[in-house]
């Protein structure tokens, strides 16, 4: 197999999952995996690179929502061929984020953005949903070993709650072992830094460059 | 002027004595204690003196039995007549519906069928309009404004039944079973709308979050494709029945990019104007002499954040920047959450009453 076809069918790869073309991105993923090209390289060429494109467009207004959900389907057909051939290796993901929606709100279509992006973007994701205690978060860095905890509100309400979030990973001893990262509607930067957060997002795509930022690589 | 002269005045885009106001959609359960246990008061809108009342229609006779498409479901769960399941969270109060979950009947189906099967609710039967009029003909009698809530009009209703991200996919994939659902609820929203201009409400006030902060949930071209010619034809199947009738319509967020449309599809208030994201003065300088503007007072930012003085500021700006010549109405943007002081709300209302000074 020559260089040009690999990067070929790298590039296939990648416009479909950017398309949203599920049933494309897993014809093509096949077609890659059996011409020899690495599942690794699918993913550092194809998969992070489709969904960062993703995340620009939804950042610059010309994707939207549906764009991203469907960009998310077809990452998932791509990864469901490659993620078995990748099981046992030694390569090591972007972080590892425990992301969620906090306690008493239920709001989490965009925490889902933000997890399917940074799934997209190579991170290892903890997605634990909506109405989430902040024990719960607290055992996602003592038992979990997030290196990373993401808390997502939509209310002024329970905006209040990723204060006591915050509070409660300080109480168990493990502030400094983990990085805290907010967003939501409500949500600013100098709340952000109120409550002490390390970071603050004001949509998905910025998610996932914060994240890299807080991992210490460049976005 | 009685309330109900001011509204139609003022949302006419007459001036008015001074902006009518109300209190939005509702109160949290913590908000409305601490108000009641302070003031001694039952109703804030009656407290107020807001100028307008919302109306919905009576209660069904239908019991539909949804289990087959929700399944087991935890304990304290209620289930509406559209079979959406309103799950307790742990912040769950009896009266705010933001802080509750949700589980789709609909997630699951896949069919034409399925979409054409489900059992909707009689929300456009005749016999739950007879206490709506009589409910309107007192308002009307006390010289208040009747608003006749269609809030989820079509896109909420079927995400509530489908789940967002399900019927976003369905949209982006063209599917039968979206055209169908959402044909099937704009059907009975027509007649109810008819309903309710039969009745004669002042307001009908439509609405579908199609917003997020930063734009529109999806593109123009979707929201044209899948949702304007409902929402279109919802609107002309009141003025049908009566070609006065106020035509309202709801989405938090930013919606900018769908304005002109929403005033060529007959639209003649726009709320909430959640000003966190939207510009109100510079709306009322674009479409001013089309669109009548309700809400613009921020509940994510003054209201309960701001002190009683901010409000005021906030009040007398808009109606510097918005009020002139009538279209102004001023509202807090949503329910007012718990954290919001009473003290902000009476600021609210004492600098409306006042005209802004």
């Amino acid at each position: 197999m020559n260089a040009e076809s690999t990067a070929s069918l790298i590039a296939v790869l990648r416009q479909a999952v950017l398309d949203g073309q599920a049933p494309a991105a897993a014809a093509a993923t096949e077609r890659a995996l059996a011409a020899g090209v690495p599942p690794r390289t699918l993913v550092d060429g194809a998969l992070i690179p489709a969904m960062d494109e993703a995340g620009r467009l939804f950042e610059s207004g010309e994707f939207f929502v549906p764009e991203l959900l469907v960009a998310a389907r077809a990452l998932k057909a791509s990864q469901a061929l490659i993620t078995p051939l990748l099981a046992g290796s030694a390569v090591a993901s972007a972080g590892r984020v425990a992301i969620g929606t906090v306690k008493g709100d239920m709001h989490d279509i965009g925490k889902n953005l933000v997890v399917a992006l940074l799934q997209g973007g190579g991170f290892d994701v903890i997605d634990l949903g909506a109405d989430v205690p902040p024990e719960r978060f607290v055992a996602a860095v003592t038992t979990d070993r997030a290196d990373i905890v993401g808390l997502s509100a939509l209310l002024t309400t329970t905006m209040l709650q990723m204060r006591t979030t915050v509070q409660a990973i300080e109480q168990a001893g493990v502030r400094g072992a983990v990085k805290v990262m907010v967003g939501g509607a409500p949500v600013t930067q100098r709340f952000a830094d109120e409550i002490g957060a390390d970071g603050f997002a004001d949509n998905a795509a910025a998610a996932v460059v914060l994240a890299r930022r807080l991992m210490g690589r460049p976005a | 002027m009685t309330s109900r002269e001011r509204v139609l005045t003022a949302m006419r885009r007459q001036e008015p004595d001074r902006p009518p106001f109300d209190l939005s959609f509702g109160f949290s359960t913590a908000w409305l204690d601490a108000f009641r246990a302070r003031t001694g008061a039952e109703d804030p809108y009656d407290y107020f003196e807001a100028d307008t009342r919302m109306v919905w229609p009576g209660a069904t006779r239908l019991a539909t039995d949804f289990s087959r498409y929700l399944g087991p479901l935890p304990p304290g769960t209620v289930v509406d007549e559209w079979g959406l399941a309103h799950v307790p969270t742990s912040s769950t109060e009896s009266d705010h519906a933001h802080l509750e979950g949700y589980r789709h009947p609909m997630a699951r189906l896949s069919s034409d069928t399925d979409a054409a099967e489900y059992p909707l609710p009689d929300i456009d039967a005749d016999y739950r309009y007879e206490p709506v009029r009589a409910e309107i003909e007192a308002l009307h009698r006390r010289g208040l404004a009747a608003m006749a809530m269609l809030e989820c009009t079509i896109f909420e209703r079927a995400w509530y039944l489908r789940s967002m991200e399900r019927l976003l996919l369905d949209f982006t994939d063209g599917s039968a079973f979206a055209t169908t659902l959402l044909d099937r609820i704009t059907a009975r929203r027509m007649v109810q709308a008819q309903q309710y201009a039969r009745c004669g409400a002042d307001v009908i006030a439509y609405g579908d979050d199609v917003g997020t902060q930063r734009g529109l949930l999806m593109s123009v071209p979707m929201w044209r494709a899948w949702l304007k010619p409902r929402l279109a034809r919802t609107i002309a199947a009141a003025r049908e029945v009566r070609p006065d009738v106020l035509a309202f319509y709801h989405s938090d967020g930013d919606v900018a990019a769908i304005i002109p449309d929403l005033i060529e599809i007959g639209i003649d208030i726009l709320n909430p104007v959640q000003p966190e994201c939207m510009d109100p003065a510079a709306l009322k300088r674009a479409y001013g002499n089309r669109l009548s503007f309700w809400g613009t007072i921020g509940t994510q930012s003054t209201l309960p954040f701001g002190s009683p003085d901010d409000v005021r500021r906030e009040v007398r700006s808009r109606i510097e920047s918005v009020g002139a010549g009538g279209g102004l109405f001023l509202a807090p943007t949503h329910v007012i959450e718990p954290e919001v002081p009473l003290e902000n709300i009476v600021a609210f209302v004492e600098a409306v009453k006042g005209g802004g000074r």
